[in-house]
């Protein structure tokens, strides 16, 4: 599903990734940790096309991502569903447009946008605020937004950075619950964090990067 | 469907985000393509009133006094047997005299110390539109110049002439005035459109990031630009119109501009919206530009 070759990435020479090799099944679900700066949102980045390797080879559902037409690149994503660190939510659309967008995007119907964003909107605990502007809501609120944003769309790939950030220990249990939930219906799931409680209530497969380099891979298969 | 309305929702947005500088092209747009449009409007006028004037290029045979009323028939038969003439009428002495008092009223004391009427006898002959250019006049002019009986002939190729040269340079005129003009208000209209682009940079990154294509993201844009444009020829013909009717008004009562009036008129329907049409098209490339150089909106 997911594969990197001798993958590096440089900022201003410096590198933000170097040498990673990591190879990640459909299906699984992967925590992605490290500390600030170790270069987790680096790795996603590459994978959905926002950053492009100076190195290696990556290939995502068996197309080389490096390699992908400009115009092929909005039909990569639209398989994927992302949860960003900074949120990205438009500013002037109220909660239900922005969860809509992706489906906006795609040019579905306003019976499925509303079926859909409504059950996303319930499935994060947030539909009460679905009239409200983003600025309105606490980051948590708004990262909760984010992720009916990105799994509106049934994603075959859901990439989450750093998705329970700005939550108590309560909500990001549930939070990753939901994550469970999605990736039992067979979507594979990614998720960088620092955040520990997480890392001991998944319990699956740890990938984990320290200043560019991947240090350690455990329970990969289980 | 609803992408389309939310595409046009978008494009509305903004030219409501940038209520200036979006005022400042439309106005570039309609100056533009005003200005065009007076020379556009001189250059039909006068291009009608050319054709108007052609249709009747006459020349004036003046005969010698003296000719019998059989010299004047075979002369006419004469005349009238040239390729080169539509059609001729006789102007008798007594007959020219009275147009002249007819038409100049007041300077009919002239004529009263004389005498003797001093006004000759002639032909009004109307060209075949085969024989109008001036060379071909020229000739037959010359021709029947040397036919006895005939004084003079005269006729007014010059000032036609004259016309057709001055319609090449308001041609000419237009065109430069118009090219010059519609890069200024292409520039306008994409630095209008790239202010959009870098007010909305962090949107369309979202919309990039959540799989919107390059078109869906860019069609706002287009249809801001178009609409501007649109909207700065709507200007301009509402312009041009009411520019004309003072114009019009100005020149005073009907029939005073060179007596035909009913050649000089606005634009007819088609040429209106081509003109709307124009600047929808500059808005476009307007757009169009500044999309071109905008990096933000690649993946
Ligand atoms: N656009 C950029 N320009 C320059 N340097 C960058 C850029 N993005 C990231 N970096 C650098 O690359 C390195 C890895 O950054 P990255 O954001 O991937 O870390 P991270 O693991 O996600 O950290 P955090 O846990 O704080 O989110 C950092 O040293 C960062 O300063
Ligand atoms: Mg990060």
């Amino acid at each position: 599903m997911i594969q990197l070759f001798h993958v590096s990435k440089y900022y201003d020479r410096r590198p933000a990734l170097s040498n990673i090799n990591l190879q990640i099944e459909k299906g699984e679900f992967v925590l992605l940790v490290g500390p600030s700066g170790a270069g987790k949102t680096t790795l996603l980045k590459l994978l959905f096309c926002a950053e492009h390797p100076d190195d290696g080879q990556i290939l995502v559902q068996n197309r080389n991502v490096a390699r992908l037409r400009p115009s092929d690149v909005p039909y990569l994503r639209r398989t994927m569903g992302i949860v960003f660190q900074d949120f990205r939510l438009l500013p002037k659309k109220n909660v239900f447009e922005n969860v809509a967008l992706p489906l906006m995007v795609q040019g579905a119907s306003a019976f499925e946008t509303r079926r859909k964003v409504t059950e996303a909107l319930k499935a994060v605990g947030i539909e009460h605020r679905k009239e409200s502007r983003p600025a309105l809501l606490s980051a948590g609120e708004q990262q909760r937004v984010c992720i009916a944003r990105a799994i509106v769309n049934g994603p075959i790939i859901l990439l989450a950075d750093e998705p329970t950030g700005n939550m108590d220990p309560d909500l990001a249990g549930e939070i990753m619950e939901l994550f469970k939930m999605i990736h039992a219906r067979g979507t594979t799931v990614m998720v960088a964090t620092h955040n520990r409680q997480v890392v001991e209530q998944v319990g699956r497969r740890v990938v984990m990067l320290n200043e560019g380099k991947l240090v350690s891979d455990k329970g990969a298969g289980q | 469907m609803r992408q389309i309305a939310y595409l046009v929702r978008e494009a509305v947005t903004n030219i409501r985000i940038n209520r200036t500088t979006t005022l400042i092209a439309v106005a570039t747009t309609a100056f533009t393509l005003a200005c065009f449009g007076v020379f556009l409007l001189l250059y039909l006028n006068l291009k009608g009133m050319a054709r108007s004037l052609q249709d009747d290029i006459k020349a004036i045979v003046y005969l010698n006094d003296g000719l019998t009323a059989q010299g004047v028939s075979d002369l006419q038969s004469r005349i009238k047997a040239d390729q080169e003439v539509a059609s001729l009428s006789y102007v008798s002495k007594e007959q020219a005299l009275a147009d002249f008092r007819t038409q100049f009223p007041s300077e009919s004391h002239l004529l009263q110390g004389l005498g003797e009427n001093p006004l000759p006898a002639s032909f009004v002959v109307t060209l075949s539109p085969k024989f109008r250019s001036s060379e071909a006049v020229r000739r037959w002019a010359e021709r029947l110049r040397a036919v006895p009986g005939v004084a003079h002939v005269q006729y007014s190729r010059e000032w036609i002439e004259n016309l057709a040269t001055v319609l090449g340079y308001i041609e000419l005129a237009a065109v430069a005035v118009g090219t010059i003009l519609s890069v200024a208000s292409v520039t306008i209209i994409a630095s209008t459109i790239r202010l959009t682009l870098y007010a909305r940079r962090d949107e369309i990154e979202i919309m990039r990031l959540i799989g919107a294509t390059g078109s869906f993201i860019k069609i706002p844009y287009l249809l801001e630009g178009a609409a501007l444009g649109a909207l700065g020829g709507a200007l301009a013909l509402m312009l041009l119109k009411s520019g004309f009717e003072f114009f019009k008004l100005q020149l005073g009562a009907p029939g005073r501009f060179l007596g035909i009036e009913s050649g000089f008129g606005f634009f007819p329907a088609r040429i209106s919206l081509l003109m709307v049409l124009a600047g929808l098209l500059l808005g476009s490339a307007g757009s169009f530009v500044s999309l071109i150089e905008f990096k933000g909106a690649k993946p």
